[in-house]
C-alpha cells in the first residue's frame, strides 16, 4: 500500500542561498539527498565572444562584471595575460599597487564570503560585522579607481592612476577595523556550538577528489595542498613578498572557514609590505596607443580569492582585438564537486556546501 | 563530568552575545548618537552623500572659460567607449577654428560608467561627474543630449538632488 521514491526537488535557480542562479536538482529520500546535479548557464553573457569582438583594451570591462566581489583579481589577471601577449614589462611601483589593492581584494571577497555563510547558517549578526569592514575597502577602492564594484582598476602596461591623496591611512584605517573584525568573528563562529555543529565534518572533499576536479583555491588548501599560484608561478610582485599558504587537512567546511581566516591575515600583512617597501617610479610603461597585435597565444593563470582564474588568449597577426578569448574560472570547476560534496547529506547541509564553495554565478556563466 | 558541564553552559555563545550586546549598547547609548565615530550609518538621504574625489558618475561635456563647450569633435571617446554610448555630429561656429558638436548624444541606459570615453580624451572636453542618483521616469529621458529638455549633456543631472554635483 505505502511506496517509497525518490523524490527530485529544484533548488534555485531563485533560492536565496545559491547566492545567484544556481539550480540545484535533488534527489531527495525524505531528509537525505540521494542525488544532487548542478545546472548552470541562467546568467550566461557570452563575456568571451564580446571580448573577442571589441579592442584588445576594452575587454577589461567585462572581466569586472564576471566575479564581481573580486572585481580587482580578475582585472589583474587580464591584464598580465595581455601584458605577456605583447611582451610589455610593468614598472616596479605599478607591480605594488597591483599587488596591494589584489590583496585588498581577497579581503573584500572573504568578508562577503564569510558574511554571507554565516548567515545562510544561521548567524546573522556575523554578516552586519563582515559588511562594516567591507564598506572601509570599498571606500579604498572608490577613492584609487573612482568605483566601489565594477573598479576597471588595470591598463595594459600599469595603472591608469597614482594612488590618491592620504590613500595609505585610508588603508591603515580599514586594517584596523579589519584587524578587530576578524577577532569579533572568531570570538563568535569559532567555538559556536551550533556553528560547529553544521560546518565539521560537512560537505568533505579529499584532496585526491580536489585535484580529479581541478578544484583550486581555498578549498583544496583546505584538503592539505598547499597549492597557491602567488607561491608556485609569482605574477606581479608576489616573489617580494613573505607570507605563508595556510593549509588543514580536514576537509571539510570548517577548515574551509579556518583558512580564509588566515588568508584574510596573510592579506593585511603583504598590503602592510606593499605600503612600507613601494618604490617610486612611473605607474605606467610605455606602449604604443593602438595595440595590434602578432601571431601568438597564452595562458595566465593567477591566484583569485575563489582559486586559479586563468586567462587564454590567441592572436593574429594585425589585429586589433583577440583571436580567441577563454577564461578558465574557479568557481565553473569548484561547482562540480558539489555532488561529490553531497553524498549521503541532509538538506540542510546543501546549503552549507554551496556556501563554502563561494559560488559567485556572474563568473560560472559568464 | 567537565564535558557535561561544558556542554550545559553555553560559554561560548554566552560570549558572541556579549558581543554584539556591546556594540549595541555603544552605539545605542553614546550621546550625540549620529556623529559618534561608531555610528557607522550614513543619514542618506537627509544628509547628502559624499563620493570619493575619482568616483565615476555621469557622463559630462565640459566648457571653457568663455562658457564655450571644449570638444573639438576627434571621435576619440566613441572609439573608445565600450558600449557604443555615445554618438556625435560634427558641426561649424562663426569664429571658432575648431570643430564644435552640433549635437552630441550621450545614451545613459547603456553607459558602464568605465571612464575609457575621458581617459581618451586628450583635450578634458568631457568628465564623468560625481552623481550617482540617476533612475529617470521615462526612457527617452535617458537618451542625453545637447539642449535636452529634460537633460542637458553640457549640465548636471537635474535627478542628482542628494549626491553632490559641483563641476568634475
Ligand atoms: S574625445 Fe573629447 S574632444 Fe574628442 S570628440 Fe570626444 S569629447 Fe570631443
Ligand atoms: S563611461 Fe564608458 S560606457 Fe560610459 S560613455 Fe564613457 S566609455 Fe562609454
Amino acid at each position: 500500500m505505502f511506496k517509497t521514491q525518490v523524490m527530485e526537488i529544484n533548488m534555485g535557480p531563485q533560492h536565496p542561498s545559491t547566492h545567484g542562479v544556481l539550480r540545484l536538482k535533488l534527489g531527495l529520500d525524505g531528509e537525505n539527498v540521494k542525488s544532487c546535479y548542478p545546472i548552470i548557464g541562467y546568467l550566461h553573457r557570452g563575456v568571451e565572444k564580446i571580448c573577442e569582438n571589441k579592442a584588445f583594451f576594452q575587454g577589461q570591462v567585462w572581466t569586472d562584471r564576471m566575479d564581481y566581489c573580486s572585481a580587482v583579481s580578475n582585472n589583474l589577471g587580464w591584464a598580465e595575460a595581455l601584458e605577456k601577449l605583447f611582451g610589455i614589462r610593468v614598472p616596479r611601483r605599478a607591480r605594488y599597487l597591483r599587488t596591494m589593492l589584489n590583496e585588498l581584494n581577497r579581503l573584500n571577497s572573504h568578508l562577503v564570503w564569510l558574511g554571507t555563510h554565516a548567515m545562510d547558517i544561521g548567524a546573522l549578526s556575523v554578516f552586519l560585522y563582515t559588511w562594516r569592514d567591507r564598506e572601509k575597502i570599498l571606500d579604498v577602492f572608490e577613492a584609487f579607481c573612482g568605483s566601489r564594484l565594477t573598479t576597471t582598476a588595470m591598463r595594459i602596461g600599469g595603472l591608469q592612476e597614482d594612488v590618491p591623496e592620504g590613500f595609505e591611512k585610508m588603508v591603515r584605517d580599514a586594517f584596523e577595523s579589519v584587524r578587530i573584525g576578524i577577532q569579533e568573528y572568531e570570538t563568535l563562529l569559532s567555538e559556536n556550538r551550533i556553528w560547529l555543529k553544521r560546518t565539521v565534518g560537512i560537505a568533505k572533499l579529499s584532496a585526491d577528489d580536489c585535484l580529479a576536479y581541478g578544484v583550486t583555491g581555498p578549498i583544496l588548501r583546505a584538503a592539505g595542498v598547499a597549492y597557491d599560484i602567488r607561491k608556485a608561478h609569482p605574477y606581479a610582485a608576489y616573489d617580494e613578498m613573505k607570507f605563508e599558504i595556510p593549509t588543514r587537512t580536514e576537509a571539510d567546511t570548517y577548515a574551509r572557514y579556518l583558512v580564509r581566516l588566515e588568508e584574510m591575515r596573510q592579506s593585511i600583512h603583504i598590503v602592510e609590505q606593499c605600503l612600507e617597501g613601494l618604490p617610486e617610479g612611473p605607474v605606467m610603461a610605455k606602449i604604443p596607443k593602438t595595440l595590434k597585435s602578432e601571431v601568438g597565444e597564452v595562458y595566465h593563470p593567477t591566484e583569485a580569492p575563489k582559486g586559479e582564474i586563468g586567462f587564454y588568449v590567441v592572436s593574429e597577426k594585425g589585429g586589433v582585438n583577440p583571436y580567441r578569448f577563454h577564461i578558465r574560472t574557479p568557481g565553473f570547476l569548484n561547482v562540480q564537486a558539489i555532488p561529490l560534496m553531497l553524498q549521503d547529506a541532509l538538506v540542510a547541509d546543501v546549503v552549507t556546501a554551496v556556501g563554502t564553495l563561494d559560488v559567485v554565478l556572474g563568473e560560472i556563466d559568464r | 563530568m567537565k564535558k557535561f558541564l561544558k556542554t550545559l553552559i553555553p560559554t561560548e555563545l554566552a560570549k558572541g552575545l556579549l558581543l554584539t550586546g556591546k556594540w549595541f549598547c555603544q552605539v545605542m547609548f553614546s550621546p550625540n548618537r549620529g556623529k559618534s565615530k561608531l555610528h557607522i550609518v550614513d543619514e542618506y538621504p537627509e544628509v547628502p552623500a559624499k563620493v570619493q574625489p575619482r568616483f565615476r558618475g555621469r557622463l559630462q561635456l565640459l566648457k571653457d572659460a568663455q562658457d564655450e563647450i571644449i570638444c573639438v569633435c576627434c571621435m576619440a571617446c566613441i572609439k573608445a567607449c565600450p558600449t557604443n554610448a555615445i554618438s556625435l555630429v560634427a558641426g561649424k561656429k562663426e569664429g571658432r577654428k575648431t570643430r564644435i558638436p552640433e549635437s552630441y548624444d550621450f545614451e545613459l541606459e547603456r553607459c558602464i560608467f568605465c571612464g575609457f570615453c575621458v581617459e581618451s580624451c586628450t583635450f578634458n572636453a568631457i568628465a564623468l561627474n560625481h552623481q550617482f542618483e540617476l533612475a529617470v521616469y521615462n526612457r527617452e529621458d535617458m537618451a542625453i543630449g545637447l539642449g535636452g529638455v529634460f537633460q542637458s549633456i553640457d549640465k548636471p543631472s537635474p535627478v542628482g538632488k542628494f549626491s553632490y554635483s559641483g563641476k568634475e
